[in-house]
């Protein structure tokens, strides 16, 4: 065997964590005479929209995704974390997770360490929380903004000081003051609606399918958005990294959670993934569209550090990451993400990138750039490559065309992807995420709960 | 930076500017799939639209987008009225800001979809 052969990676911290019981008997044993919680969206500590829904973290962390984090942080970890990006047990991490509650409901549920709550979702018991300490937000303005980084302490890559413009931001500072720490273990398991049921994969499924595929090697291809051709031919030309070979598969990863105005519905983004394969654009044996529960915290590098973590965890040895990796507006270079995978971000406690220090990650970066149509060349051509001038291509001005009622040319968007979002429209009547969407989604979540 | 405002053509859109001297300024994109204009806004203007729609967003080529389809629609009724891609007509669009927002405010229920089967 080739010494240049890549192995899959092992998940970060060794193991897969899986905290879900499946006897359902065993788990009703388990909550008898425990106090109950009905778990809430976290509101905009202004306007009180929905920002956030601490399931899909709890989800995230009991499948694996997150591994090896196990449930809501406690204080002493939360403050390594927002000073050197690591767990207490060295493995490193980029954000606080915690199960925050206000205080007038901790003095209701009257709980203390060792005690155990049964967290209820949609009226129904979904996960057990072992409460381990209880401890206090003091100021919920400061930890958003040690989560984020500040020009001043971190002026490697952050630009502008973070604002409640700034939907990560925000959902630090709309945590209720009482976390309630400790490790979570889903007792009942959720059923996905479609169309995500079948997009779901947790870590250990993924690793399964990836066998069953004889994908050794795969690429992840993080998205919150409708594939337009560019992103085909990222997703395409990213894939001829490999080690002796291209990359066996091309994992697509879409980040399901809370949205914003504007954005694609998640239902719209999960079939317009699919439909590139579907479709043939990328053939289904090559490519595997899934997704992963989490509010995003668009922390453009931090984020990044998180996806390199969840795509280890799914199986994966290759990650794209392109310009503005999961950013919004102009907190932070634009290159912040490959900046921290090729150079590090000491300030953020990475003097050297996150695979070549301690307790780090074994997952490769893929620093690409981008794609966009050259008239000369007549296709899509690299930005590295071609030298011509071309024509760029932007989600936002697609969405701008989608919105006008035009249908976006095929060499920009393909017809069938064009179909999955009018699908969707249809059905919302409206192509976007609205106020309607936002809050209907956090009410109906992605989930259905059985009894238990 | 320079920004700019893409104004989108179809065949009734560009009917309204042909023969004037609008018609030298349009651009085709994509191999010549789609027609447009290109309105050039400046730095105070584009932080105006920013205040105004929070929707609004600047993307990788130093566009202005994700703005209401109401603002867009006032845009191309400016420039055809103006004949002018200067910023005259994105002081136009903002004079109207209490209007579009009003009607932002019903678009943002409710879009009609495309006809097409899915």
């Amino acid at each position: 065997m080739s010494s240049l052969i890549i192995e899959r990676p092992l998940p970060h911290g060794g193991r897969l964590v899986e905290r879900v019981i499946r006897d359902k008997e065993a788990a009703k044993k388990m909550i008898k005479g425990c106090p109950t919680y009905e778990i809430k969206p976290t509101l905009h500590y202004e306007t009180g929209v929905p920002v956030r829904n601490v399931y899909r973290e709890i989800m995230s962390i009991c499948y694996g995704f997150f591994s090896p984090v196990e449930g809501s942080m406690k204080k002493a970890e939360v403050e390594r974390i927002l000073k050197e990006r690591r767990l207490l047990n060295d493995w490193i991490f980029p954000y606080p997770l915690v199960f925050d509650i206000s205080k007038e409901e901790y003095k209701e549920l009257g709980v203390t360490a060792g005690d155990r709550l049964v967290l209820n979702l949609k009226g129904k018991p979904f996960a057990i929380l072992d409460i381990e300490e209880i401890w206090e937000i003091e100021d919920p303005e400061e930890l958003a903004h040690k989560t984020f980084g500040t020009p001043e302490d971190n002026p490697e890559v952050v630009k502008e000081p973070f604002n409640k413009k700034h939907p990560g931001w925000v959902i630090y500072r709309s945590l209720q003051p009482i976390v309630l720490a400790g490790k979570y273990t889903i007792i009942n398991e959720p059923k996905f609606r479609a169309p995500f049921d079948r997009f779901w994969f947790p870590p250990r499924k993924c690793r399964e399918e990836f066998d069953n595929r004889n994908w050794r090697t795969a690429i992840c291809h993080q998205t919150r958005n409708v594939p337009h051709v560019g992103h085909e031919f990222l997703m395409k030309n990213a894939a001829y990294t490999g080690d002796v070979e291209p990359c066996h598969g091309i994992l697509v990863n879409a980040i399901i959670g809370v949205k914003r105005r504007g954005d694609y519905p998640d239902e719209a983004i999960l079939e317009g993934q699919e439909a590139v394969t579907t479709a043939g654009y990328i053939k289904s044996e090559r490519r595997l569209v899934s997704m992963c529960l989490w509010d995003m915290r668009y922390g453009n590098p931090l984020e990044s550090l998180l996806h390199g973590i969840i795509r280890q965890n799914m199986g994966c040895t290759h990650h794209m990451f392109g310009r503005d990796h999961a950013a919004v507006g102009e907190y932070y270079d634009k290159w912040s993400t490959q900046i921290l995978w090729t150079e590090g971000i000491p300030s953020f406690g990475f003097p050297k990138p996150p695979t070549d220090v301690p307790y780090g990650l074994n997952i490769r970066p893929q620093n690409m750039r981008e794609f966009s149509y050259c008239p000369t060349c007549k296709e899509m051509a690299y930005s590295e490559t071609c030298g011509h001038k071309r024509e760029k291509l932007s989600g936002s001005f697609l969405r701008g065309m989608v919105a006008e009622g035009v249908q976006p040319p095929a060499i920009i968007m393909r017809p069938e992807v064009y179909k999955a979002v009018v699908k969707w429209w249809k059905h919302f009547n409206y192509p976007f995420c609205n106020e309607k969407y936002v809050i209907n989604k956090e009410k109906e979540l992605e989930v259905d709960l059985e009894d238990l | 930076m320079a920004y700019f405002i893409v104004v989108l053509l179809d065949d009734n859109r560009f009917d309204k500017i042909k023969g004037t001297e609008l018609e030298k300024e349009v651009q085709y994109m994509f191999g010549g799939e789609l027609r447009c204009l290109n309105v050039e806004v400046s730095e105070e203007l584009k932080e105006k639209i920013l205040k105004e729609f929070d929707t609004a967003r600047i993307d990788s080529r130093g566009a202005i987008t994700d703005v209401p389809v109401a603002f867009l629609r006032e845009l191309f009724n400016q420039v055809a009225d103006k004949k002018t891609l200067g910023g005259e007509v994105i002081e136009g669009v903002l004079a109207k800001v209490d209007e579009i927002k009003e009607l932002a405010a019903k678009e943002s229920e409710f879009l009609p979809a495309p006809d097409i089967e899915v």
